[in-house]
Order: C-alpha cells, then structure tokens, then sequence
C-alpha cells in the first residue's frame, strides 16, 4: 500500500517508452540520420521536403519531454534508501536528471523551429539543425554522472540483502563508458564519432534503450521488496 | 558539556527570543509568489509589449522594430534578476507535498520539471529576445528566427510543467493527509491536460491555435491564471493549518504528543 505511489509513477515508464521509439521509428531526421557534412543548402532543402514528419514528432517530444522523469524519481528515492551518511547521491543524480532534460527539449525545440518555418535562409535551418544535434548526441556528462552516482550508491549498500543486485550497478558503469563517445561527436563530422557515426549514434541511443530497460526491471523488483521499509527523507 | 543537558536550555532560549510566528520562513517564501508573477507581468505587458504575443505572420519590418526595441533589453535585465524567484514559488508548493503520505519521488518529478522548466521556458526564449535586440545590425532572416523561438518555446514549452503538474495533481490524489483538498488534485489534471491544446503552436501560423490565438493563447492563458490562483490560495490555507507541532522548529516540550500529530509519511 504504501509504495502505491511509487508503483504509478513507475508504469507510467512504458507508455512513455512506447512513445518515444514511435517518435523515434517515424523522425524522418533518424531514418538515416542526417549526415553532418551536408551543406546548409541540402539541410534546407531536407526540411522543406519533411516539415509534417519533423513537426509532428517535435510537437510529440515536447509533450513526453519529461515523460521518463518520474522513473528517475523513483531511482532517486531507492537511491536514498541506501543508508550512507547522507542524502548527496539522491539530489546530484535529481539535479543530473533536471539539466539532462533541458538539453534534449533544447534539441526537440530546436527541430521544431527548423520546420516550423522551413524556406527561411537556409544558414539558419543548418544552424537550428546543428544546435539540435548538439544538444541532443553531445550533453552526456548529466547521464554519465547520474548513473554513477546511482551505482555509487549500489556499491555502498552494505545491507545482507541489498536493494538492487551487484550487477545493476556494474552495468550502469558500462553505460558510462558507451555513452560517453557522444561527446566527441563535436570534434568529427564523418567516421564512427560523427553524430551520425555508430559510436555517437547508435551505440548511445541503444544503450540507453537497454539502460531504460533494465532500470526498469530493477525498479520494479526494489520497490516490489520495499515493503513497508519506510524512510524519512530530507 | 555533556549533550544531553545542553539541549533543552538552547531550545528554552529560542522560545523565549524567537517571535510566535514560526512560519515566517514559509511566509516569505509565499509573498515572493505574487511579488514575481506582478513583475512578470508587468515586464512583459507594459515594458516590453511581448505580451499579448504578436502575431507569426506580422510583417517583416514589424517584427524587426520589434526585435530592435530597447525595451526588450530592459525586460532581459529585470527577469534575469528576477528569475530566481520561479524556483522560490515551486519550493513552496512541494513544501506542502513534503507533509503528504506519499513517496518523494513526487517531489523530484516536481524539482526536475521545476528545474527544465525555468531554462527552456523563461531564460531561453527570454534570451532569443534579448539577442535580438543586443545588436541591430543583424539580417531579418536572423531576428525573424529568434522571435519565432522567443514566442515559440514561451508559449509552446508543455512537457516539463506536464510532467511537474502530473506529479502534483498525482500527489494531492495519493495523499492520505488531506494537505491539500482532492478536487484540486482533479482539477489541476484537468487543467494541464486542457494546456496540451497548446501544441498546435508549432504548427499553425494564424488563427486560433496559433501562438497568439483565441484557444492556445487567451482561452490557455484564461485556465491558467485561475488555475494558478486557485493552487495559491490552497497552498495559503494549507500553510496556516499546518499544525505548530508538526513544524522542524517546533517547540520540543510535549515529546510524545508531537509525535502522535506528526503526519505520516511513506517511502
């Protein structure tokens, strides 16, 4: 009874997911992604011929922007449930999680404008599509830090049964490193660091699918074992 | 200088120093709300004319010497000094979803929504202005993007109040408390899924569902203003009931009572 709350934040991940692969399968900017080596004139041209399918998956993500939020909530909350000194690791990995978003709805706004008036001068849609693929394949740092900070907390749990098993948080260290290539993608604009490279592209967005995926089961299975375990938190 | 005797005298010392109003923290915090709204208000309809948005079809020229207005900067300055104040108003309102008998992961969907939502709805489209008017010598085409977005991420950012209201309606709902009465849990879910109906502003370039239309603009911003105004006179009422025992500085004397008034709080 008293998890309820936790519970319905946590089913409201599926939907969200659901939501975000659709946007992801029908973004005509995804299905290749574009290439950063076209000139201003290409991009121009690529939005003026896809402005219903930008839009309407950038209006789709403005919408779910958030929509995977209250699963880090809840991630937050078991966090702190790991009895170390302090609360720190819960508020680092809140405040990741808030700055994190706000890079991808820059990156979705940044889209949206690109379409929203597409034959405007074509050095401003291959900005605005730039800028979007900056802020949407570069901002790894928020990530990176806030799954250390939950495997930090994993690795501290010293309880005989631990609240998340050992190899949660060994995974979420590898996430680190995959995801962290991403970053790079603003030094090269060919080969596999280019946003649209595999390491940059591919290996990111898929990682963090298989990442969403195990929080997932791993959150369900904490809070299932929660109990009446409450805890008073700052 | 044992521990155990020292506490009691300092908290007798603060009974008799402090005055009786121990919310005053919560107070302040509550009478910035309606000092930061009026100053919104006020920056963005009589300073600066942004508000009531102009229209996305106005004419080049218009939006140019709109673009180029002084006062645009003038706007930029105060909310950059002002905006500090919008988390101020939020820490309020999660203040009383702290004492609900719910998890605080509503409290972080709210924090993290609250967080988003200052930079991509105020800071940034306040700046797309502000760089417009910074320096005049740019191209149309340039200050014609920058309005686009102003107006665009001002009125079009839906997501992370969405997901800061799903949680505080969510809240309210669960809480076994009664902080907050239940038809206003209600009543804020009904009141951002109606604000959906500002997506459109992505797409339409005139009429009603543009970003200065009757339904996403006027008949949005109508619901919103009522809506906001009514959560603040339940917060208002939700901070003076709050019981004197149940607060962190609450007098320490009569041990077990406080503990039996103290709420219930869930992980």
């Amino acid at each position: 009874m008293n998890t309820r709350g936790q519970r319905i934040l946590l089913w409201t991940a599926p939907p969200a997911v659901a939501l975000f692969v659709l946007a992801y399968l029908v973004f005509p900017v995804f299905s290749p992604p574009l290439s950063p080596t076209l000139t201003p004139d290409q991009v121009a041209a690529f939005f003026r011929g896809n402005v219903t399918g930008i839009l309407g998956v950038a209006i789709l993500c403005n919408l779910i922007a958030c929509s995977l939020v209250p699963l880090f909530a809840v991630t937050a909350v078991q966090i702190s449930r790991v009895a170390t000194s302090s609360t720190v690791l819960t508020y680092a990995y809140v405040i990741c999680v808030g700055v994190g978003t706000t890079a991808f709805i820059l990156a979705d706004y940044c889209w949206g404008m690109a379409a929203f008036r597409p034959d405007r001068d074509p050095q401003l849609i291959s900005l605005l599509n730039d800028m979007a693929w900056f802020f949407f394949i570069a901002p790894v740092g928020t990530i990176m830090v806030q799954n250390l900070c939950f495997a930090l907390s994993v690795y501290l749990d010293d309880r005989p049964e631990p609240i998340f098993p050992r190899w949660v948080a060994h995974f979420n260290v590898a996430t680190v490193g995959l995801l962290a290539p991403g970053a790079f993608s603003i030094l090269y604009k060919s080969g596999p660091l280019a946003w649209n490279g595999p390491l940059s592209f591919t290996l990111r967005l898929a990682t963090f699918a298989v990442y969403i995926a195990v929080m997932f089961w791993a959150l369900l299975r904490a809070v299932k074992h929660q109990g009446d375990d409450r805890v008073v938190l700052a | 200088m044992a521990e155990a005797p020292k506490a009691p005298t300092a908290s007798a010392e603060q009974t008799t120093s402090r005055p009786k109003n121990r919310k005053l923290d919560q107070w302040i915090a509550f009478w910035t709300v309606p000092f930061f709204f009026n100053l919104f208000g006020l920056v963005f309809v009589p300073l600066s004319w942004m508000m009531p948005p102009r229209s996305p079809s106005s004419p080049t020229p218009h939006i140019v010497d709109f673009m180029h207005s002084h006062n645009l900067l003038i706007a930029c300055v105060i909310l950059t000094l002002a905006y500090g104040l919008a988390p101020v108003s939020n820490a309020c309102y999660l203040m009383q979803v702290k004492r609900m008998s719910v998890s605080p992961a509503f409290r972080y969907s709210m924090m993290i929504g609250a967080i988003t939502g200052a930079i991509v709805g105020m800071l940034f489209p306040m700046f797309c202005f502000g760089l417009g008017a910074f320096r005049p010598g740019y191209r149309p085409s340039v200050l014609m993007m920058l309005y686009d977005f102003g107006y665009l991420a001002f009125i079009g950012s839906l997501g992370c109040f969405c997901v800061m209201w799903m949680a505080f309606g969510l809240a309210i709902i669960l809480d076994e408390n009664k902080i907050l009465p239940k038809w206003l849990g209600y009543y804020t879910i009904w009141q951002y899924v109606t604000e959906l109906m500002a997506a459109p502003v992505w797409i339409a370039k005139s009429g009603p569902f543009a970003w200065n239309g009757l339904m996403t603009f006027w008949f949005a911003m109508t619901l919103y203003v009522s809506w906001q105004f009514i959560v603040y006179l339940c917060i208002y009422k939700a901070i003076k009931s709050q019981p004197e025992a149940e607060l962190d500085n609450a007098p320490p004397e009569p041990l077990p009572a406080a503990l039996e008034t103290t709420s219930r709080t869930s992980a």
